[in-house]
């Protein structure tokens, strides 16, 4: 009910579209309406492949456009990875805690601020749609590991692979964070308990492990083919989480203090107490772990880890898996301080909560994606008309309305938001991101715009559409001709002229029609199945709720043993 | 107890690694925090150099002018004016991307430091230097910052008689580009292939032959001996692009990575356009000089004689052997604005190896005024 009162609203308000990525999911969701077997999308990079992201969130949003639209749909998958939010961060953290505080864990899931910055600030649909998934997942794997159910087997599969089909980098970074510590308290319990052999344990933990990686690559081959054919050659293109937020405090608020809030102040306590409790260490240190590498280039430690990854990967997502593993010892915490103090503690809890998820959900609105919203109507107009759609185009200031704008026209551009499944030589070069941005990315932006623009002949580059007069001596110098004004001449219009129609480009890089049909069919197809096999009744489960009424509540003096006290 | 071990050890781990962070910090935490690790505080002259580059690069005017030692000389705005132009100009596009500090002289009192500012821009990077005074005060040294004063234009009235071309478009339905009216004569004069380290280089002259306004565009294409293409480009920002009547430019088009001696045949494939254009702004070049040393480029100044405000001019510079032969087409980017009536120094520079065949040398200005690209 958290969930319904707090982001209800605000998604019905379409808050996320004022973020970063919300429109680029959208564009790939707006592809999927129109090409459900046909991962080619003409409309970015001259043609690429969509098979370069996972694409489950998009898929359903794509499904759910039929009924609510493109826009609607989106909010509408994003609220029910929020719902699935709560479930999921609740059943992780009965695996720790007792279920009074794995509930005010799942309470603080929905609070949390870093849920609230990567939904209304960063627009990660991915990630915030895989995380649920990997965590309702995870008490699946703790129940085959402990107790070999194969029917936990296949469900921890099955959701693992679905969870990749929403986002490769969760089952790849996070899912160490996540199972690594599972695995290590179904160790931890099975020395108590006895009732499993060691052998028997690393017995199923291979079986899982070539289980769940077989099913993730069946889910995504034609990604990890993508991958495989066309490896990743773009040059590292700076992002701001990979600053030193002591010595660029102006990003210590964006990626720390406004995605942990008030869970800055726990986190002590949080190391306490997740030091003393023997069945909570693997979890903390998960957590400390995540945490470390979540602070980007303010420590060392996750270039030293991640190496090269380093400098593709953002580190938002790294504070928010982060924060999700300190839930269950947050939500013991609070239980603890509730229990003893009562309403002098709960009251000021949840005024942290409440202010933590209130900031960080309205960040967006006092650090914008864009500094100034504008209707790109028009131009896909201008695009769409007179023929002007035979040539490509490229913005110029458009942040992330580039997605937006190709939504709406016909034509095709040789820039595109997607890192990853860019190809064009021009854009890898360099360290940029975007063209419509290259301002900002320094020097690499600025030599890729340029290149591109002195290779317009050889992509049918013909139309700069521009709303950021920065970029107008590049065109005057480099031979475009200003031709038209749009949206009270705030929207210029720019041609470069001799330049050829644009013909298709990219075509080796087009994956063959049957990739098409395993793309349309495995990931989707691993929801639907995920859906069903969580369906089928647990016992085990069941036995387990009726001994919740006997759980002692906590409190920092009581000794924690055992599976169901924390 | 080892509980509270494993979190006293968790607590120096963690501020071990933030204070490593933070003292020696990643290269991608040093780009964001401004090129620097930490700002020290200015026990040097090279600390204090450094640091008012950091705040430059930060954009921390207001910090960067508090730390000179001069400060009372000037206003902060005139000091942002210096840095960032008194109008629009390629400074007030530019980011300053890298920066070197070299020591001249020092003695205990003062030091003579040379800044050397890497600037980025939309239309490329640009350099400028600085001759720094440092001088020290008490326990600390400061810059005394060596600030160009922008040159005031009296009021005056500038007649207005020049040239100007209109072109009537067919209406809506235009296929920009494509008009339906014959494009205005150009013709490529001259046109010379030279090998170069970086690769070949196509360099000429482009004629508008016709008498109305063309605005043009040269491109290239690299055919094997067999006839097959190598590669196509054209002359991008090497070259003027509105020409008025009988006027001409030069043109340089670069082939990176390709040898001359793979080339059998150059197509060279120069487009025409007509636009509207006006003879102004009227940018006369005074002053030309060409230098051998130390080292070899064109030196002038560009003198506007409109009444409006050229805010980003290009020189285009044309070089000649004593035969009158093409030898070399250079380019340079002004960083400041061209007010009416006010000379700017330029600087074109020419590859050394050049440097002994130049004889002759012509100069034209590509200009860039903001509001008048349409």
């Amino acid at each position: 009910m958290v969930a319904v009162a707090i982001h209800l609203p605000l998604l019905l308000m379409q808050l996320p579209l004022k973020s970063y990525d919300t429109n680029f999911h959208i564009f790939f969701a707006s592809h999927y309406v129109h090409h459900w077997f046909n991962p080619w999308n003409v409309k970015w990079f001259a043609g690429f492949s969509q098979t370069t992201y996972p694409p489950l969130a998009q898929q359903w949003v794509a499904v759910v456009s039929r009924v609510l639209g493109l826009n609607m749909a989106y909010m509408a998958v994003q609220f029910a990875a929020i719902l699935l939010l709560a479930v999921g961060v609740y059943r992780f953290a009965l695996l720790w805690v007792s279920p009074r505080a794995a509930s005010i864990a799942a309470l603080a899931a929905v609070l949390a601020g870093s849920e609230s910055f990567l939904v209304y600030s960063a627009g990660q649909l991915a990630t915030t749609c895989s995380a649920p998934i990997l965590l309702n997942a995870l008490p699946y794997l703790y129940d085959w590991l402990r107790y070999g159910k194969g029917r936990s087997l296949l469900k921890a599969t099955v959701l693992f692979a679905a969870t990749a089909a929403v986002h490769h980098a969760t089952i790849i970074f996070a899912s160490m964070f996540f199972a690594l510590p599972v695995l290590a308290l179904a160790w931890i319990d099975r020395e108590e308990s006895d009732e499993t052999s060691g052998s028997g344990f690393a017995a199923r933990t291979v079986a899982i492990v070539i289980l769940t990686a077989a099913a993730i690559a069946v889910v995504l081959l034609p990604f990890w083919i993508g991958l495989f054919r066309y490896p990743i050659t773009q040059t590292p293109i700076p992002h701001p989480s990979r600053a030193n937020y002591i010595l660029s405090p102006q990003w210590g608020i964006n990626y720390f203090l406004v995605p942990y809030g008030a869970l800055i102040l726990a986190l002590p306590f949080i190391i306490v107490r997740g030091s003393r409790v023997a069945r909570l260490r693997p979890l903390m240190l998960g957590f400390w772990l995540c945490f470390m590498i979540g602070l980007g280039g303010t420590t060392p430690i996750g270039l030293w880890l991640l190496r090269r990854a380093f400098d593709v990967l953002t580190f938002e997502r790294f504070s928010y898996w982060a924060t999700l593993l300190a839930l269950p010892i947050l939500g013991a915490l609070v239980a603890g301080l509730v229990a003893r103090f009562r309403l002098k503690a709960a009251v000021p809890v949840a005024v942290l909560a409440a202010f933590t998820c209130a900031m960080a959900a309205s960040w967006s609105h006092y650090k914008p994606a864009d500094a100034e919203d504008f209707n790109v109507a028009p131009v896909a107009q201008w695009l769409n008309r007179d023929g002007h759609d035979n040539y490509r185009y490229v913005t110029l200031g458009f942040g992330n309305k580039l997605s937006r704008l190709a939504v709406l026209t016909d034509a095709t551009s040789v820039d595109g938001e997607s890192n990853s499944s860019r190809m064009l030589p021009e854009l890898t070069k360099y360290g940029g991101g975007a063209l419509t941005d290259a301002k900002y990315f320094g020097t690499g932006g600025l030599e890729s715009l340029r290149a591109m623009l002195r290779h317009a002949d050889r992509y049918g580059l013909k139309w700069a559409i521009v709303r950021d007069p920065y970029y107008e001596p590049l065109l005057v110098f480099a031979g475009w001709r200003h031709v038209d004004n749009l949206d009270d001449n705030t929207i210029t219009i720019w041609a470069k002229d001799g330049v050829p129609p644009a013909t298709p480009m990219n075509t080796s890089q087009m994956p063959p029609p049957w990739e098409g049909y395993l793309w349309g069919t495995l990931p989707f197809g691993s929801s639907i199945l995920a859906i069903l096999v969580v369906l089928i009744p647990d016992k085990r489960r069941r036995a387990w709720r009726e001994d919740e009424a006997t759980v002692t509540p906590i409190t920092q003096e009581t000794p924690l043993s055992g599976r169901l006290v924390s | 107890m080892k509980g509270i071990l494993l979190a006293v050890v968790l607590f120096i781990a963690t501020i071990g690694l933030l204070v490593i962070g933070t003292l020696s910090p990643i290269p991608t935490a040093v780009y964001y925090a401004g090129g620097k690790s930490l700002t020290r505080a200015s026990s040097t002259p090279q600390d204090a150099v450094e640091n008012l580059a950091v705040q430059i690069r930060q954009r921390s005017f207001g910090d960067a002018y508090g730390s000179l030692a001069n400060r009372a000389e000037f206003t902060e705005p005139e000091f942002v004016q210096d840095l960032t132009g008194n109008t629009l100009s390629l400074r007030t596009f530019a980011t300053l991307e890298d920066f070197e500090t070299q020591p001249l002289h020092e003695s205990a009192d003062d030091a003579e430091m040379l800044l050397k500012l890497h600037w980025s821009t939309v239309v490329g990077p640009y350099e400028t230097t600085r001759d720094l005074h440092v001088v020290r005060n008490g326990d600390r040294w400061a810059v005394d910052w060596p600030l160009v004063k922008a040159p005031h234009v009296p009021p005056q009235v500038i007649p207005v008689n020049y040239l100007r071309w209109d072109v009537i478009y067919s209406g809506a339905g235009d296929d920009w580009g494509a008009q339906d009216v014959q494009a205005p004569r150009i013709r490529i004069v001259d046109m010379r292939p030279v090998n170069r380290a970086e690769g070949v280089v196509v360099m000429g002259e482009l004629l508008n032959e016709d008498i109305v306004p063309a605005f043009v565009g040269v491109r290239a294409t690299l055919l094997s001996k067999s006839g097959s293409p190598i590669a196509s480009e054209g002359a991008f920002d090497m070259i003027s692009h509105t020409l008025l009547p009988k006027q001409v430019t030069p043109f340089l088009i670069r082939f990176p990575n390709v040898d001359l001696s793979q080339v059998g045949s150059i197509r060279m494939g120069p487009i025409s356009v007509l636009v509207s254009a006006s003879a102004d702004p009227v940018v006369e070049i005074e002053n030309q000089k060409y230098n051998l040393d130390p080292e070899a480029s064109l030196t002038g100044q560009l003198s506007n004689q409109s009444g409006q405000t050229v805010n980003i001019a290009h020189v285009l510079s044309t070089f000649y052997d004593k035969n009158g032969q093409l030898v070399w087409v250079a380019g340079q980017y002004v960083d400041r604005a061209l007010p009416p009536q006010t000379p700017v120094d330029f600087s074109v520079q020419v590859p050394e190896d050049l440097a002994k065949q130049i004889s002759s040398e012509r100069t034209i200005v590509a200009t860039y005024s903001s509001g008048n690209s349409l």
